[in-house]
C-alpha cells in the first residue's frame, strides 16, 4: 500500500511538472502595457537598436519591446520561419526580398499611410511592393561594388579618380600587380569565393541591367538570360587571375578584416556595411583610404554600382490592434523623429532611405558617394535579392565555384545557371 | 507480469506521452508531408509519390548520399582503430594518475560541441596548416578545404578526433573485463603481446565492436553541425552531406515536402544499414 502511494506521488509530480512546463507565461504584470517583439537580422547594429529601444521605452512607459537578433553566420531566414511555424510571430521583422514579402503577405499590413513610408525616398519602397501595395519600410540604403584601398592605388601611381572605363580598370589592376612586391601586397584582389552571398551580389551587377534595373521585373522574371554574361566572364577571369589563393576557401573575415584592412590587398567586392568593422580595426581607414569603384557592364565607359534598400521592416497585422498601432508608432518614431534621425546617421552609420535627413552629415566618403550615385541614377538594383528561393546558394554559387576552380567552362556555367533559374522560379 | 497494475502504467505514461508528442506524431506528420507540396506554412497540394519519383533523378542528393557513405566508412574505421588503440594504451600498467590523465585528455574533444569543433578545425586547416606549409615548404599543407579531397579528409579528421575518445571508454570497459587468468595462462604458454592481443583480447572485445560500430556508423551518417561549421558543403556543394542537403532543400529552397521525402528515404537507408551491421557483428561475438 505504501509503495503504491509513493508511486502515485511520483506520477503526480511528473504530471505537474509537464503541465507547468507546457503552460506559457501569459499576461504577466501590467495589463495596460503593450509588448512588442522585434526580429532583427542586422547583427552589426544590434547595440544601436537596443539603445534606440531603451530610449523609446523611456519615453513611452506603457510599451515594452523585446528584441531578438539572429544573423551573421546563422541562417536568419530559417530562424524567422521557425518563429512563424511555432506561432511565436514577432510584431516587427525584416524582409529580404519580394519573395519574403509574398511569403508573409497574409500577415503584413499595408504601410502606405505611415509617416515613415511617405518620407521614404522615391523608389525605395519598390522592393517591398506587391500588386501596388507597399508592405515594408526600407531599413537603409546599402551599396556595393569594388571596394578599394586608395592608398595602395596612389602608391602604385594609379589615380582612382582617373579610372573611367573597363579598360582603365584592367590596366590599373595590372599596374598594381606589377608592383606587388614593392607595395608589400599579397595579391591585388581578395574576392571571398567561400561566401555564397558575395558571389550572389557580384552577379547582381550583370543581372540587374537585364531586368531594366527594376526590382519588380527581377522578381517577376521567369528566366535568366545572362545577357551580360561575357562581361561577367571578363570580370571573373580578371579577379580570379589576380586573387589571393585558394580563392574557394577565402572567407569574409579573412578577406575583409585580415587582408583588406591589413593592407595586403587592394580590391575586394563588398559594400558599405564593412565600414564599422574596418573602423574598429583601423580608425582612419574608412575616412582616408577607402574608395569605391563602379563596374562597367552595359557600357564600357559608364560605370554603375548596386545600391538601394536591401532590407525592409514588415509589420505583423495578425496581432491585436493595440500592438499593431504601437508597432507603427515605433517605426515612425525611429525614422522621423529628430532623435531617431540623428542616431540613424551618427550611431547606426546608415545611409538613410528617407528624406529629411541631413545628408551632408554622412560620415564617410564611400557612403556619400553611394548616396550621390543613387540620387543621380548611376546605380543598379539588388537583383540578387529577387532570385528564386535558394537559387544563389544551391545553384549559382556551386557552379560559379566550379568555374573558378577550372572544373567547368563558362558556357557550362551559363547553361546550368539559366536552366536552374527557370526550374526554381 | 505486472502489466495490469495501474502503477505500472502510471509510471509509463509520462514517458509514452513525451515520446508520442515529440517523436511519433511528428514522424507521422512528416510522412504525410512527404506526399505533399508544402512550404512550411500551408500545404499547397497533395501530389502523391511525385516527390519520391523526382528524388530518383536528383543527382545532388545522391552525390551527397555517396559522400556521406564514404565519410562514414572512413570515419568508422578511423574511430574504431584509434579508439581501440587509445583503450589499449590507457589500460597498460601505468600509475593511476597517468592513466586517468590520459583518459581525460582523450575524452575531452567529445565534450566540445560540433559547431565549435568545426570552427576550431577550420582555423587549424586554413591558418595553422598554411603557416606550417610556409615554414616547411611542404605543399601538402596548403589549400586545405578548398577542394573536395581535403574537405573530405578534413571532415574525417575532425570527426575521428571528436569521437574516438568516446569509443575508447567503451573499449576500456570491455578490456578491463578480460579475465586476468586467461592472460596469465597464455603468458605461461609462451604467447607474446601480439598474440595475446589478437587471440585473446580481440575476440573478447567483439561485443564492444557491435556497440561502437553502431554508435559511430549512425552518428557518422547523421553529422550536420561539424559539416556546417567546417566546410558548409563547399567547395561547390561537393562536401555536402545528406543531412545538409535535406536542410538546404527545406530551409533554403523552401521545399519542405520534397525535403521531407528525402528525409524519409534517408531514414530508411540508415535503418537498413544499422540493422545489417548489428546482424553481422552479432554473429561474430564470442561468449566466454
Amino acid at each position: 500500500m505504501k509503495k503504491r502511494l509513493i508511486g502515485l506521488f511520483f506520477t503526480l509530480t511528473v504530471f505537474l511538472l509537464i503541465g507547468s512546463a507546457c503552460s506559457t507565461n501569459t499576461e504577466s504584470g501590467n495589463n495596460d502595457q503593450v509588448e512588442l517583439s522585434i526580429f532583427n537580422i542586422k547583427v552589426e547594429t544590434k547595440d544601436q537598436l537596443e539603445e534606440m529601444i531603451a530610449k523609446y521605452e523611456e519615453e513611452n512607459p506603457d510599451v515594452k519591446i523585446n528584441l531578438t537578433t539572429v544573423g551573421g553566420g546563422q541562417d536568419a531566414t530559417s530562424a524567422l520561419q521557425a518563429k512563424f511555424s511555432s506561432n511565436d510571430e514577432p510584431n516587427i521583422f525584416l524582409l529580404g526580398g519580394l519573395s519574403d514579402v509574398a511569403k508573409y503577405q497574409d500577415y503584413l499590413i499595408d504601410v502606405s499611410e505611415m509617416e515613415s513610408a511617405k518620407t521614404a525616398i522615391d523608389g525605395t519602397l519598390e522592393g517591398a511592393t506587391l500588386d501596388g501595395t507597399p508592405y515594408g519600410i526600407p531599413l537603409n540604403i546599402e551599396g556595393y561594388s569594388w571596394m578599394i584601398n586608395k592608398d595602395i592605388f596612389n602608391q602604385a601611381g594609379v589615380d582612382p579618380e582617373s579610372i573611367g572605363s573597363y579598360q582603365d580598370f584592367v590596366e590599373a589592376v595590372e599596374t598594381i600587380d606589377s608592383q606587388k612586391e614593392e607595395l608589400g601586397l599579397e595579391s591585388v584582389f581578395a574576392f571571398s569565393g567561400k561566401e555564397d552571398w558575395v558571389v550572389s551580389q557580384f552577379s547582381s551587377h550583370f543581372t540587374s541591367p537585364e531586368f531594366n534595373n527594376s526590382v519588380i521585373e527581377a522578381y517577376e522574371s521567369e528566366q535568366l538570360d545572362l545577357e551580360y554574361g561575357s562581361r561577367m566572364k571578363e570580370y571573373t577571369d580578371l579577379f580570379n587571375q589576380y586573387n589571393a589563393q585558394p580563392i574557394l576557401s577565402l572567407d569574409y573575415s579573412t578577406s575583409v578584416e585580415e587582408m583588406f584592412a591589413g593592407g595586403q590587398v587592394a580590391i575586394i567586392h563588398q559594400g558599405n556595411w564593412i565600414i564599422p568593422s574596418l573602423d574598429s580595426i583601423d580608425e582612419s581607414f574608412a575616412s582616408e583610404k577607402l574608395g569605391i569603384l563602379p563596374m562597367y557592364v552595359e557600357d564600357d565607359t559608364e560605370g554603375k554600382i548596386i545600391a538601394g534598400p536591401s532590407w525592409f521592416w514588415g509589420i505583423n497585422g495578425d496581432k491585436d490592434e493595440a500592438s499593431v498601432e504601437e508597432s507603427k508608432a515605433f517605426m515612425d518614431w525611429m525614422y522621423t523623429s529628430d532623435y531617431g534621425q540623428e542616431k540613424i546617421m551618427s550611431d547606426f552609420k546608415y545611409i538613410p532611405a528617407h528624406e529629411g535627413y541631413d545628408t551632408d552629415a554622412i560620415a564617410d566618403e564611400v557612403s556619400k558617394t553611394i548616396y550621390e550615385m543613387l540620387m543621380n541614377g548611376e546605380t543598379g538594383v539588388w537583383a540578387n535579392n529577387q532570385y528564386p528561393d535558394g537559387f544563389f546558394s544551391t545553384a549559382l554559387f556551386p557552379e560559379f565555384q566550379k568555374y573558378l576552380n577550372g572544373d567547368i567552362t563558362w558556357e557550362d556555367f551559363e547553361e546550368v545557371t539559366k536552366e536552374n533559374y527557370s526550374k526554381m522560379r | 507480469m505486472t502489466f495490469k497494475k495501474s502503477s505500472y502504467w502510471m509510471f509509463l505514461i509520462p514517458c509514452l506521452l513525451a515520446i508520442t508528442l515529440v517523436i511519433i506524431i511528428p514522424f507521422i506528420q512528416g510522412i504525410y508531408y512527404s506526399f505533399t507540396e508544402y512550404n512550411g506554412f500551408q500545404v499547397a497540394a497533395f501530389i502523391g509519390l511525385d516527390n519520391y519519383t523526382r528524388l530518383i533523378s536528383d543527382g545532388q542528393f545522391w552525390d551527397s548520399m555517396l559522400f556521406t557513405a564514404g565519410f562514414s566508412i572512413a570515419s568508422v574505421i578511423g574511430i574504431n582503430a584509434l579508439g581501440l588503440g587509445f583503450a589499449l594504451l590507457v589500460t597498460q600498467k601505468f600509475s593511476k594518475i597517468t592513466s586517468t590523465l590520459f583518459r581525460t585528455i582523450y575524452f575531452m574533444p567529445n565534450l566540445i560541441g560540433g559547431i565549435i569543433l568545426g570552427f576550431i578545425w577550420q582555423f587549424i586547416f586554413l591558418k595553422a596548416f598554411a603557416s606550417i606549409g610556409e615554414i616547411t615548404g611542404i605543399d601538402a599543407f596548403n589549400g586545405w578545404l578548398s577542394d573536395t579531397n581535403t574537405g573530405f579528409w578534413g571532415l574525417v579528421i575532425l570527426f575521428v578526433w571528436q569521437m574516438s575518445g568516446y569509443i575508447m571508454v567503451i573499449y576500456i570497459s570491455f578490456l578491463n573485463n578480460v579475465p586476468e587468468e586467461l592472460l596469465e595462462a597464455s603468458t605461461i604458454d609462451g604467447a607474446n603481446a601480439w598474440q595475446k592481443f589478437w587471440k585473446i583480447k580481440f575476440p573478447l572485445v567483439a561485443p564492444a565492436f557491435t556497440i561502437s560500430m553502431f554508435l559511430t556508423l549512425s552518428n557518422a551518417f547523421k553529422v550536420y553541425d561539424q559539416n556546417m561549421a567546417l566546410t558548409a558543403g563547399g567547395p561547390f556543394s561537393s562536401t555536402e552531406m545528406a543531412t545538409m542537403n535535406i536542410y538546404n532543400t527545406a530551409f533554403k529552397i523552401q521545399e519542405m515536402g520534397y525535403a521531407q521525402a528525402k528525409a524519409v528515404i534517408f531514414l530508411v537507408i540508415i535503418t537498413i544499414i544499422s540493422v545489417l551491421q548489428i546482424y553481422i557483428t552479432r554473429k561474430r561475438e564470442v561468449d566466454l
